[in-house]
Order: structure tokens, then sequence, then C-alpha cells
């Protein structure tokens, strides 16, 4: 069904006012100096500035302020529709008003001029309006003044849209950067570890900056047949150059892994590619530290060999809470030196064990002595909880994290793996057992 | 945590023996730049050595392992020594796990590290 003129014209009136709408801030100190001047230059008590929308008008500046009454709705209302100053003498005498209760019963506002404020499209948003209790006439002077801080405020209130775009456009051009930064760093840590029958595997990564990305990295996926491969490591440095030589030794270590197994052999294929890396004399030198480990299934429990390249030593929390490191010696940094050692060690892991990898962001945190929390202070840590499991263990070092506060100066990365303990038959258990 | 500690890097002249460079502060990615300029003014050599006086050395990021692991490198090639004098206990046991007590040697004190050299 077609528009009338007249509703159309008002729609694309409201577009406009919608368009300014966001400035909820609108009112302010500028306005409200807008409506003093008014009322100063018609030598009367009340000024507003007004913006009408479909049936609300909203006061974003008042001098007075004046009495509230439905009469000045209405005026306002009225003076956005009519093109040219909107002036009434005396409301009690205006045929628009006449008939109004609201105005004929108690003594309140005669007098109403209000120049509108227009868009440089035409469209009126509100008005500057200015009252007297008694009746008067406006001077062309006055009317022009008027009209004038009418122009003021839609300068004002233009300045104010421009403003509020561009950083609506920058948010959202930070939001597009912060989106990209979130997708980059899922790429850096595997989403979901995988099920392994007969294993409990759980990780978690404690950053110390939501706003740089660290170089701590840990997978754990199949390997041929029954075999599982699990890694964890730290590359040097901070932010994009870490995180894009995060990604390098990710797939580096999975791609190796296929090729061979071997721990040692994964290691010193890593280290061939970061020394490749930087053979044109890139400075500083990349480098990394990791633990790969192997685990082949072996009755209730896992076979477990693994080799380290400068990483701190994984420690197994045995079934009886006893916590021993599994650390091959002499394994040195990958991918700076010449002639690196990786050193490899086998060892089991049954039912009740669990393993814990972790970077130095955990050990080379301060205790509140100011000592280095070192790989001694860890072990004594998970000797007082005794033994667990792989979630619990995530929960013990998290609560080691929180307590350690502020002394925590790097990120640090966790990969906890166990095998549950035994279950017993009714009759194998102590009294009581179950 | 931000390391303001600065650094400073003295090279000692020495009429006969090694050189020694004195290293105090923190040695991050902002100062490692200061370190890697004076190393690279060493002329090593035959019994031209170094030994590095690290016992003001108050915290140490991977640029500056970088650096130390390169200035190795370099010193070995020139058929020089470079000797590690000072470390404090936490450091000593960052560069062992990283597997750096094989390439570098460690000593307490630089006069103990010059005796070493002159056995």
């Amino acid at each position: 069904m077609p528009m009338p003129l007249a509703s159309a014209a008002e729609a694309r009136r409201l577009a406009a006012v919608r368009r300014y709408a966001a400035l909820d801030t609108a009112s302010g100190a500028a306005f409200d100096r807008v409506a003093a001047l008014a009322a100063r230059i018609f030598h009367a008590p009340f000024a507003t500035v007004t913006i009408v929308g479909d049936d609300t008008v909203r006061v974003i500046a008042e001098h007075g302020p004046p009495p509230r009454r439905a009469i000045l709705k209405r005026l306002c209302a009225a003076a956005v529709r009519h093109s040219g100053p909107y002036v009434v003498d005396d409301v009690l005498l205006d045929p628009r008003a006449a008939g109004d209760p609201a105005v004929r019963g108690e003594p309140g506002i005669r007098f109403y001029a209000a120049a509108a404020i227009t868009t440089a499209d035409g469209e009126a948003l509100g008005s500057v309006n200015v009252m007297d209790t008694r009746p008067r006439q406006a001077g062309e002077e006055e009317l022009a003044c008027l009209r004038d801080l009418a122009a003021l405020v839609m300068d004002e209130l233009e300045v104010r849209l421009t403003t509020h775009r561009t950083v609506e456009v920058e948010r959202e051009l930070r939001a597009g950067a912060e989106r990209l930064a979130r997708t980059l760093q899922r790429t850096l840590l595997p989403p979901a570890l995988p099920r392994v029958p007969g294993l409990c595997a759980a990780a978690a990564y404690h950053p110390v900056s939501a706003d740089e990305v660290g170089g701590d990295f840990y997978d754990l996926f199949t390997l041929d047949g029954d075999r599982w491969a699990f890694f964890l490591g730290d590359v040097c440095g901070k932010g994009a150059d870490a995180a894009a030589l995060t990604s390098l030794v990710r797939y580096t270590l999975r791609a190796a892994a296929v090729y061979d197994a071997d721990p040692h052999a994964v290691l010193a294929n890593l280290d061939a590619v970061l020394q490749q890396e930087h053979a044109g004399g890139e400075t500083p030198v990349p480098y990394c530290t990791a633990v790969f480990g192997v685990l082949q299934p072996d009755g209730d429990g896992f076979g477990v060999t693994l080799a380290t390249g400068g990483h701190p030593p994984a420690l197994a929390v045995r079934a009886d809470g006893t916590v021993e490191p599994i650390h091959p010696a002499g394994g040195q940094l990958i991918g700076i030196l010449r002639d690196p050692q990786f050193a490899q060690v086998s060892a089991r892991l049954n039912a009740g064990d669990a393993l814990l990898l972790y970077t130095d962001g955990l050990t080379e945190a301060r205790t509140p002595t100011g000592s280095m929390l070192d790989e001694d202070g860890l072990t004594a840590h998970l000797a007082a909880a005794g033994p667990t499991s792989a979630d619990s263990l995530l929960t013990t070092v998290h609560d080691l994290i929180t307590a350690l506060g502020t002394g925590v100066s790097d990120d640090t990365a966790v990969l906890a793996l166990s095998v549950p303990p035994a279950t017993r038959t009714p009759f194998s258990g102590s009294l009581g057992a179950a | 945590m931000p390391h303001d500690n600065g650094l400073t890097v003295t090279l000692q002249p020495h009429a006969s023996g090694p050189h020694l460079l004195v290293v105090a502060g923190d040695l991050d990615h902002h100062t490692t730049p200061r370190l890697r300029a004076a190393l690279e003014e060493i002329e090593f050599g035959p019994g031209a050595d170094l030994v590095i006086d690290l016992s003001g050395l108050t915290f140490c990021d991977s640029t500056g392992i970088a650096t130390l692991v390169a200035a190795h490198q370099r010193a070995h090639d020139a058929g020089a020594a470079l000797l590690l004098a000072g470390l404090d206990s936490d450091i000593t046991r960052v560069f062992q796990i990283m597997g750096l007590d094989r390439l570098l040697a460690f000593y307490d004190s630089p006069e103990e590290a010059v005796r070493a050299l002159s056995r």
C-alpha cells in the first residue's frame, strides 16, 4: 500500500533521528550552554533543547527548568513538523493549543518560540525552544539568534556522530584483529586431547598475559598400531615470531613422528629443521626445548620412551604417592647448538601412576621467599598432594600457579597423563574395601 | 614481569691472559644487543680466551642465552675458550637443564676461571 505523503516524510525524519539516536550521551555542557544562551537572548525564564522521536520528546538540555506540562511536549512535536521558526505568542489564544485543558486549567507557559535542529539533508531532529509565563512577541533578531543556536546544536551532533562512527569502525577493526589472534592461537594448541584407551590425559595453558601469545606447545596423537605419541615444549621469545615458530615446531614434530617415531630421532629431525630455519644468519636465533615421548600399552599400564632436549624433567607421581623425575641426563637445546645431544630414557606407567610435563614458566616462578620454585619445589608440592590422576594433577598445578600469583612471570603449559588405578574384585581388597 | 635493572657491559683490558667481560643487570631482548656488540669487538684466537663475569647478572632470557651460545661458537672456531664465572645458582640451574653445562664451563669467580685457563 503506498504510504501517504505526510507519513513518508515523517518516516524519513524518524530515520534521521534514529541515526543520531546512538548518541545516548548527546546531552552535555555544550547543549546546556545553548539553552542558557537562548533564554538570555529572549530575556525568558525557560529554554530547552529537545529531540522529537515517534511519540517521544527527549529533553537533552534545559535552562530554568520549565514546569513540566503536556502542552510543551505537543508544542515541541509541532515545531519539528513546521517549516521555519515556530512561534506561539499566547498559548491560551492560539487555535493550535486552544481547548487543551492543561493550558486552560493552570498558569504555566503562555509564550513559546522554537527553531528546528535540521540536518544537512533537511530533516528536523528536534528544536531549541524558549518559553515564558507571559504572552509576548518574538523579534526578528531574537528568532535569527535562535536559528543560529539550533544550527550550532546540529554541528555538535554531526561532530559527535562522526566521532561515534570512527570509534565504531575502530572497535570493529580491533574485534577483527582479536578474532584473528584467537584463531591463530587455537592452531598452536590442540582443541581437545584424543581419547587413549586405558589412559587419562589432560592439558592446560596458563598465559601470563591475555594479549601476548606465548610459545608453549603440546600435543597427544596416535601413531601406528596401538602406540601413541605426546610432546610438550617451549620456543624462545614471545609474540608473533614465537607463534610462527611454535607452529613450525608442532608440525615438524608430528611429521617427524610419522617418518620415525623414535623420540631421539624425532628431536634430531626437529633440530635439523630449526637449524635450516636460521641458516640465513637471522638473529635472534630461533630455538626451543621439548620433551617427546611414545606410549606403548603394556599389561595394565604403558611403556614410555621419553627424549628431552634442554627441557625441565617430567615428573612421575607413582600410585604410592612418591614423585620421581623421568629425565634422561644430558639433553640439550634444540635448533641452536652444533652437534646437540638429545637423551632418551625408558620407564613404565603402572596402574595408578601419573606423569606431569610442564614448561619452565612453572619451575622458574618465584616463591614468596624470592627463590625459584624449581624442580625441587614442584616435587615437594606434588608429593604433598599424594597419589593422583591427570585431572587432579592439572588442578594441583592450577592451584599452585594461582598461589604463586605474580611470582609467575612466564606462560606455563601442562600436559598430564595417568593410568587409572587397578579395579579391585570384591574379594581382592582389604576388609570393607567396597 | 618488567625487568628494569638495565645492563652494564664492561670489557676489562688485560696486558696478558684472557679478556674479561663484566656483565651486570638483566639480559633480555632489550639489553642483549649491547652484550652482542661488546662480544663482536673481541678478537678471539689461540690463547686469546674470554672470561665473562656474570656475578652481577640478575636475569637472562632466551635472547641472552642465544647470544652466549653464538659467542661460544665463534670463540671455539677461533681456537679460543669461553668461560662463564659467578653465575648465581638459579641461572646455573636453568643453564644445566638446557644442557649448556656441556658446552660452557662454569666457574665460581673470574679468578678461578683465569686460573683454570693457565693450568
